[in-house]
């Protein structure tokens, strides 16, 4: 085996395959850490004897087992960073503007990240996170340091790939995840999924996690053991989400998490704000019927009538067929779609969207983040239902004004009832924007 | 509450009010959405030798008798189908030892109901044990089994069976040998493994028996 991909990363190797005599620099660990229960040393998953045994006193883990095998039978191979880069003078070869208020925000993280701190960004929706984490990369691949980004969420790679190939062109990057074909290859940048991160050990000098309070990440305590160990014990990790979660923010009021803030989208504008209407908690029962709540029939109409579009999202899959049909009842001239995760024309209809064919999208939480249409409104029929986290519902309303054409649009919630997850994200949203008002006046 | 331990989604406890007065335990390993994935082979139609439902004697085993001189009489539980591809790459090669509980109750009543003095499962390299740690066919076996008598002779593995295209399969030469012939001597053998496809390996393993002189030797499979 080529001995560099083992830098910074455990390789599972049959115990029986291990020769006597290794490379020195080759180090052989263990996989499982065997007492009353079993413990994994990748994932740090416990799990009963009875769950985990294997016949002849043996052990294996069955939580990574997507990952490979860990079990009693193999080792690991590991060879610990050496961080041998040739990186270039100018690694970073994008030659864009940031905004003053941007800049200012990505030289407090530079600063932080120089110190290998752990540090949280917390930028609001559209804000252009990507283009500001490119100082702090460049400062550390000029110093030969290993940088990771990663992202709970494989499109979110997928996206973030080409970017900063285009931004780090004479710098080699790896870009893994669960169905990538291409072997690993070591570079000094790598771009992975979270999951991808158990892979590495002691790795990483600069670790940034995009969107960390997405699904899985949050709450995951799998992934989180993955994050600290993948970086080296002096390492940097670098958080960013646009809505943090309740951990996040405990460690923020607490003073154990430095956080930078950017409450201003690129464009300068703030973030707008939720209204709510109260509508019938009852409201599927009329749906039954074939009927919507007054309230929204009528804010559909003004839509249709000012030709603004918009997007609606209801609760669950099972929802859009009955609120369709009561729509194309009371509109029947205007064009619309329905969309959710399982779609086979998923793509295409987003599209049509775009082009403008389509007068408004009615959809679940897919298209909660990642998508920007410009010039649009948001509503949400139900958003008291327990499927719209507080984070989910900043998303939806972070879809509105993201354009600087068009930086202003309504965000309307219908509730049968107020939950905590709704006065949450409310209550963020008015504390970015207040953040951000002060920002204004300090600019004018 | 438990999870199916195929797609990771929680058993719901349905028990009725029944199971509850008599507290005997609802445990359930997957889910109702898994289990109808896999699908059972009828009664109906089933070949004499194979045990698949393609007539009385189909091609394949009529060509077997002419070949051997004898038909194995097997009987399968499940179709072969995508389910259980996925569940045997679970299983056996990404070796999920847990798995063998989804179907080891089944397996086991299948085998003993046919009530044999010996119940042989076909054994794993050596080096399948030192990788995989377990013979994935005595996993599905919750019953007394007879292990270390039939053996795989070769010293070197050689390249997995399901790898192998149908010609190749046909092809392979005894990977087996009996240690203590005398045992098997005028004994009912069930030769168990997990999926027949060709039924190369199980005409093997029988070939053995029958020149140890057994009496009577039969095969059960999970899947076909």
């Amino acid at each position: 085996m080529e001995i560099s991909l083992l830098y910074g990363r455990r390789e599972l190797v049959p115990k029986v395959d291990i020769p006597t005599k290794l490379p020195d620099t080759v180090q052989v660990l263990p996989t499982l850490a065997v007492t009353t229960s079993v413990r994994c040393l990748r994932c740090n998953a416990m799990t009963a004897r009875d769950d985990g045994g294997l016949p002849h006193g043996q052990y294996y883990c069955p939580q990574c087992i997507n990952l490979g095998r860990v079990s009693t039978l193999d080792s690991f191979y590991h060879v610990p960073e050496p961080n041998q880069f040739s990186p270039p003078s100018e690694p970073l070869t994008w030659r864009g503007q940031l905004s003053p208020l941007q800049s200012r925000v990505a030289e407090e993280v530079r600063k932080a990240m120089a110190n290998h701190q752990r540090h949280l960004l917390w930028a609001v929706t559209g804000a252009g996170k990507t283009e500001m984490m490119f100082s702090t990369i460049e400062q550390a691949l000029k110093k030969r340091e290993r940088v990771c980004i990663a992202s709970p969420r494989v499109d979110v790679c997928l996206e973030l790939f080409p970017r900063l190939q285009r931004a780090f062109q004479k710098t080699p990057i790896v870009l893994l995840h669960g169905q990538q074909e291409q072997p690993y290859r070591y570079c000094q940048l790598t771009v992975c999924t979270t999951h991808q991160l158990l892979r590495f050990y002691h790795a990483f000098d600069l670790l940034i996690v995009d969107e960390v309070d997405s699904f899985p990440y949050a709450a995951n305590q799998q992934l989180l053991f993955a994050t600290n160990q993948a970086k080296k014990p002096t390492g940097g990790l670098l958080l960013m989400t646009a809505t943090p979660g309740k951990t996040l923010l405990r460690e923020v009021r607490r003073r154990q998490l430095i956080v930078s803030y950017l409450p201003l989208r690129y464009h300068g504008h703030l973030l707008p704000e939720i209204k709510r209407i109260k509508i019938s908690s009852k409201w599927r029962c009329r749906l039954a019927h074939g009927r919507l709540p007054l309230t929204v029939i009528h804010w559909v109409h003004r839509h249709v009538q000012t030709k603004k579009r918009f997007l609606m999202f209801v609760p669950h899959v099972a929802d859009l067929t009955p609120v369709a049909n009561a729509l194309k009842k009371i509109i029947p001239q205007t064009a619309f779609a329905t969309v959710y995760a399982a779609d086979d024309e998923r793509l295409t209809k987003v599209q049509k969207m775009r082009e403008g064919q389509y007068q408004f999208l009615i959809t679940t939480t897919i298209l909660e983040r990642g998508v920007t249409f410009p010039a649009i409104d948001v509503c949400v029929i139900g958003a008291d239902d327990e499927v719209f986290s507080s984070s989910a519902l900043v998303q939806i309303a972070g879809r509105v004004g993201r354009s600087a054409d068009c930086p202003n649009g309504q965000v309307t919630f219908f509730i049968g009832d107020n939950t905590l997850a709704i006065s949450s994200a409310v209550r963020q949203i008015k504390y970015l924007n207040r953040l951000g008002r002060k920002l204004q006046c300090r600019d004018v | 509450m438990s999870r199916c331990l195929i797609c990771g989604c929680s058993i719901s406890d349905q028990s009725t009010l029944m199971q509850l007065l008599m507290i005997s335990p609802n445990e359930k390993e997957i889910c109702d959405k898994c289990r109808q994935q896999f699908i059972k082979i009828g009664p109906e139609n089933r070949c004499q030798g194979c045990g698949r439902q393609r007539g009385p004697y189909c091609d394949d085993c009529q060509q077997w008798r002419s070949l051997t001189g004898f038909l194995l009489a097997n009987e399968s539980l499940y179709q072969y189908n995508q389910a259980m591809k996925q569940y045997m790459h679970d299983y056996k090669f990404q070796g999920d030892y847990r798995l063998r509980r989804v179907f080891a109750e089944e397996m086991s009543s299948l085998v003993a109901s046919r009530k044999p003095d010996l119940i042989m499962p076909i054994p794993v390299h050596e080096r399948t044990w030192q990788t995989r740690g377990f013979n994935q066919v005595t996993g599905l076996l919750e019953v007394e089994v007879q292990t270390g008598l039939l053996v795989t002779q070769e010293v070197k593995k050689s390249a997995p069976q399901s790898s192998k295209t149908r010609e190749q399969r046909l092809q392979t030469k005894q990977p087996f040998k009996l240690l203590q012939p005398s045992v098997v001597f005028g004994k009912r053998i069930v030769l168990v493994d997990d999926v027949y496809t060709t039924g190369r390996t199980l005409y093997h393993a029988a070939t053995l028996c029958r020149q140890a002189g057994c009496r009577q030797v039969w095969s059960v499979t999970l899947a076909s």
